[in-house]
């Protein structure tokens, strides 16, 4: 279920903006083709996207609380990443971890760009006493440390996924909303918003269908660079007891090789890590050079 | 192999350049906590680590010879032991003259003032006092002559009456004896009066401090430390007024041969400075233990087998460093809680019996406890009047196909109907993979688990609140009796009391209110034996272990020897300066 959303979103904004916008979004694309590195990065992330899904649907890795063999087998022909303490399959948990990853990087990004986008425009768009409100309020928010607002909202909410995902697309919108709030600010006098308004077009439109389908390259920027930040989150809150619980997910697998290791089986902590490397890696990659490539800025030179 | 102990010896280097250097100039011991502490008050020190920081600075009439075995009980405070009158019912104390309270802000000039039997009164009263909802009432119910009456009259009032001294079972006959008169026989009474609930607490210090008491410790005991302030850090220094209290000079066979005597007539306490450090996780405590930060520790169960060999004995490695090991069988009980007030398990026992034959004990034995633990039957543990050899549990033994089928019985065939059960657990490692192991267990049988993941303080809030639906538990013996261990479902004693599980039998209740009157012997442990066997098959909990002890301890430590009811023996331990020098550069 991952991806599949995702791409649900770039479609909307592209048909909510067939003229304007296609444009730039091929340039954008045949920027970014050219770009060796990020387009095994987008690759690399449709496959975890696919596998998430492939899991989240019970297609594959649907098993992972079987047992399967010995408990902490080594990884070898039989078990390709060894088994666990109750020889449950330490790849299926990989996998599994994988659709818990994505999830959380979606649903939180689901939740903080609509807050984000639109408290940033509106701040941007009227300026003023409403300016003044919402940037008192974020930085407010923003002056809480994220690691206490993420524990007490799990305290308050108790514990488990759906918090996680709350706690996370709560706590990320900041950053967003600021970058909306100055481009909306800079787009709102320019020849075309004014064009929009001559022709009688009120706020509502000229915000809405004027000025947002302009910047929202950021938000495709923010939810590539949002996902990999919710992926930490979620391995560290669940490392210190306060993420998910009752299904694998690898901040739990590092927490198990935290004594695991001592018995030399070292086998969960290397393949939630390099799982985890490895897409946060790609989605850090993806979002400086998806920056470049829709950098309106860049366009034309290489 | 190798990858573990590269990856080992980046975590220690980071251990060691964080901590300060050792300082070789004064004793301390090192010592370590595995939970949070909630505070020091004696009348709510309900679980083994705060009741273990209360004794290192408040005293009781009684405590246990720290050496002899079976464990025996020896005067504290008190003078000599009691004088009992021939009905069993009267205890009078005579108790020592001149203990002088620790030096406090609370009394009159900063200067402590002298222990009267009237603080073992006032200590008491505390306990009983509705509004304390001390979690050591149960001990006293129903037991002290007066006593129930006096907690009924005071609260309903608008302010508990500390001077309303009408208790005839309580009585400070002058300033230095104290009576107690029970109601009816009960052996297990001058138990209770080593535990902490008992301790005397100084009224000035109550009144003086309000709420923050508990957070301002002042006893007579042989440390004093400031106000605690939460951190993860506690720290005593040894009180200089401390009584004449000296090391025992004899003790159990083969005591004198370990070096257990060589402090015999010292005064004590015999180490100036103790500095207690709150590590709930294994490991971090195992990493300190192996530099030499902690005197002694357990054996985290992933690092077991690199430790100890098949033949009980320690590793080469840890040989070379001068480590020694401590076998003891722990009189304790793991057991998985029902919490009887939800309808789902008051009424229905088959469901129950069925989640009970679903868990797999063994196995569970093999990955926690490396096999070492003796799988539970009935509540009471091996070395005690009441326990069986020969009973074997026909709801303990791990059979999914009868759980199944009892399962179907119970009303939920394949779990269907059942609502999801909350299994509430510590956020700690180990404690999630037991959550994981029995949600895994119940899931064979349909029955679905949702784990969270508390806080010890917040954990034992919501058994105190009975608010927890299932969660997993362990029970250290206070004392070494039955009763100690069958109490936990007695009726009367539901929570805030022990009985977590809020277990109500009319029948359990009265056979247990009889046997506990009786005095020691073969009658009376064959009907515990009887009593146990019968209500464990009604399942009021799932049972695990009686557990193994497997300390380590360090060739600096001297005097140490493992004891169940270990309250306050950090007064007998001694640190040997020159082998640490020597031991710790080895580490």
């Amino acid at each position: 279920m991952g991806m599949s959303k995702t791409e649900v979103l770039v479609n909307n904004t592209q048909a909510s903006d067939p003229l304007k916008g296609k444009s730039l979004w091929i340039d954008a694309w045949q920027r970014l083709k050219k770009d060796k590195v990020a387009v095994a990065c987008l690759i690399i992330v449709i496959l975890y996207a696919i596998v998430a899904v492939l899991s989240g649907v019970g297609l594959i890795a649907a098993d992972w609380g079987a047992e399967v063999g010995p408990s902490y087998a080594a990884p070898g022909a039989d078990y390709w990443f060894g088994t666990d303490i109750f020889g449950r399959d330490v790849l299926s948990k990989v996998i599994h971890g994988s659709q818990v990853a994505m999830s959380v990087g979606l649903i939180s990004s689901l939740i903080a760009i609509p807050i984000g986008v639109t408290l940033g425009a509106l701040a941007g768009y009227f300026g003023g006493w409403v300016d003044e409100v919402i940037v008192w309020f974020y930085t407010t928010f923003s002056s809480i440390p994220q690691i206490m607002l993420l524990m007490s909202i799990a305290l308050i909410l108790g514990k488990g996924i759906n918090t996680v995902y709350i706690a996370l697309g709560l706590t990320s919108w900041v950053g967003l909303c600021r970058l909306i709030r100055g481009e909306v600010m800079k787009h709102k006098n320019r020849e075309y918003v004014q064009a929009a308004g001559a022709i009688g077009a009120g706020h509502g439109r000229k915000l809405f269908k004027h000025i947002i389908p302009n910047v929202s390259h950021i938000v495709i920027i923010f939810t590539s660079l949002q996902f990999q930040i919710a992926i930490k989150s979620e391995v560290i809150l669940s490392y210190l007891g306060l993420g998910v619980s009752g299904q694998p997910s690898w901040g739990t697998m590092i927490d198990d090789a935290k004594l695991e290791l001592a018995r030399g089986v070292w086998w969960q902590l290397a393949g939630a890590t390099l799982a985890m490397f490895v897409v946060v890696l790609a989605f850090n990659i993806l979002g400086d050079a998806l920056r470049d490539a829709l950098d309106p800025k860049l366009k034309g030179k290489d | 192999m190798r990858v573990k102990s590269i990856l080992l010896l980046g975590v220690l280097a980071l251990a060691v350049s964080c901590t300060k250097k050792d300082n070789f100039k004064e004793k301390v011991l090192n010592l370590t906590v595995a939970a949070k502490i909630k505070g020091l008050d004696p009348v709510n020190t309900g679980d083994t680590y705060s009741s273990n920081e209360v004794a290192r600075v408040y005293e009781g009439l009684l405590q246990y010879h720290y050496l002899k075995r079976p464990y025996e009980l020896i005067p504290n405070l008190a003078a000599e032991m009691p004088k009992v009158s021939e009905d069993g019912l009267t205890y009078t104390f005579k108790i020592k003259k001149g203990v002088k309270f620790h030096d406090n802000k609370c009394f009159e000039g900063g200067k402590g003032r002298e222990l009267k039997a009237s603080d073992f009164v006032y200590s008491i009263q505390r306990m009983a006092d509705a509004r304390n909802v001390s979690v050591g009432w149960w001990l006293l119910d129903d037991k002290i002559v007066g006593l129930n009456e006096w907690r009924d009259r005071n609260k309903d009032a608008e302010k508990t009456n500390y001077d309303d001294l009408d208790i005839p079972g309580l009585k400070a006959l002058d300033d230095y004896t104290i009576q107690f008169k029970l109601k009816k026989p009960y052996p297990q009474f001058l138990y209770s009066l080593a535990m902490s609930y008992t301790y005397a607490v100084p009224r000035e210090a109550v009144e003086f401090y309000g709420k923050e008491f508990l957070n301002n410790p002042v006893g007579t005991g042989p440390y004093m430390t400031g106000t605690f302030t939460q951190t993860n850090t506690l720290k005593y220094e040894a009180n200089p007024n401390y009584r004449d209290e000296f090391y025992p000079s004899e003790g159990a066979p083969g005591d004198k041969e370990k070096g257990l005597l060589t402090s015999a007539g010292k005064k004590l306490p015999l180490v100036k400075k103790v500095i207690v450090n709150i590590l709930p996780e294994d490991q971090p405590r195992w990493l300190a233990f192996r530099k030499g930060k902690t005197d002694f520790n357990g054996i985290p169960k992933d690092n077991f087998e690199s430790t100890v060999t098949p033949d009980k004995g320690l590793s080469d490695e840890f040989k070379k460093q001068g480590v020694q090991l401590e076998i003891t069988p722990d009189l304790d009980i793991t057991y998985i809680v029902f919490n009887h007030d939800d309808p789902l398990f008051k009424d229905n026992v088959k469901l129950k019996q069925a989640m009970s034959l679903a868990y797999d004990n063994a196995e569970a034995n093999k990955l926690f406890y490396n096999n070492t633990a003796v799988l539970a039957q009935t509540p009471i543990p091996p070395g005690i009047g009441g326990y069986d050899e020969n009973y074997e549990n026909p709801y303990m033994k791990f059979d999914v196909e009868k759980a199944k089928k009892l399962l179907a019985e119970a009303g939920y065939p394949e779990g269907k109907g059942l609502p999801e059960i909350t299994y509430d657990t510590l956020s700690k490692t180990v404690s999630r993979q037991m959550a994981e192991f029995f949600k895994k267990n119940m899931a064979a049988i349909g029955v679905n688990i949702k784990i969270n993941t508390n806080t010890w303080p917040q954990l034992t809030q919501k058994v105190k609140k009975r608010k927890a639906q299932m969660y997993g538990m362990a029970w250290l013996g206070d004392y070494p009796d039955a009763e100690n261990f069958l109490q936990l479902i007695y009726g009367p004693n539901q929570s805030p009391g022990p009985n977590g599980a809020n277990f109500d039998d009319a029948g359990f209740n009265k056979e247990f209110a009889i046997i506990t009157k009786m005095q020691p012997g073969k009658e009376r442990a064959e009907r515990y034996a009887k009593l146990a066997q019968k209500y464990s098959e009604q399942v009021p909990w799932i049972l695990g272990v009686h557990r193994t002890s497997f300390v380590l301890k360090h060739s600096w430590l001297k005097n140490y020897k493992f004891s169940t009811f270990n309250y306050g023996n950090v007064k007998y331990w001694d640190i040997d300066l020159d082998k640490k020098k020597e031991m710790v550069n080895k580490l």
